[in-house]
């Protein structure tokens, strides 16, 4: 059954809108940062990758990627890409982490960013497995 | 998992592009599930089997089906 959310998920504007509004979040935080240069190299950088996504042609990647092909194999593509990239994700902090505590320092914010990964995997865990 | 899902879209003169579009899925998806690389949701087999007037069963085969 499709929801509001996948309908939004596989509008063909989803992702060019999700790129130019994060665009414009990185012009916002890079000018209140005092590097309004840098923010606009990121708004046109955003403003390109929506671009591409907006008119990406017949590639399966780029419209999996930008929405409107995203369909029950593309999801399980998705959600195993995500957990691919989630766990080398927190083996880089881990290993960073070591790395920091090895060198003398006080791991932050490696030890945040690990923590925090750990308690929403654990919750995570438990809120699907009491919801299946 | 095999599936003769090829063979009775062939006999229906069915594109792969015109079942994607009646199962609301990518032709891509189609071709995967044909090709056996993309072993399909329960909703999305039942959908299939519906289409073709079939059981799920006679359409999808466990590997170790006679």
């Amino acid at each position: 059954m499709e929801t509001t959310m996948h309908r939004v998920f596989r509008s063909r504007w989803w992702m060019p809108t999700f790129s130019v509004a994060l665009g414009v979040a990185i012009l916002v935080a890079a000018w209140a940062g005092g590097d309004p240069a840098f923010g606009v190299f990121g708004l046109g950088l955003m403003t390109a990758l929506g671009a591409v996504f907006l008119l990406g042609g017949r590639s399966e990647t780029l419209s999996g990627l930008g929405g409107p092909g995203r369909d029950e194999r593309w999801e399980a593509i998705d959600l195993r890409a995500t957990a691919g990239t989630g766990l080398v994700l927190i083996c880089v902090v881990i290993g960073t982490w070591l790395w920091e505590i090895g060198h003398g320092h006080d791991g932050s914010p490696y030890s945040q960013l690990g923590a925090i990964a750990g308690v929403t995997y654990v919750v995570a865990v438990a809120i699907l497995r009491w919801r299946s | 998992m095999r599936n003769d899902i090829r063979m009775l879209r062939d006999t229906a003169e069915l594109s792969q592009g015109q079942l994607a579009e009646a199962m609301s899925v990518s032709r891509q998806t189609i071709n995967s599930i044909e090709t056996g690389r993309y072993t399909p949701s329960l909703p999305l087999a039942m959908a299939l089997a519906r289409f073709f007037d079939r059981a799920v069963e006679e359409i999808f085969h466990g590997d170790d089906d006679a």
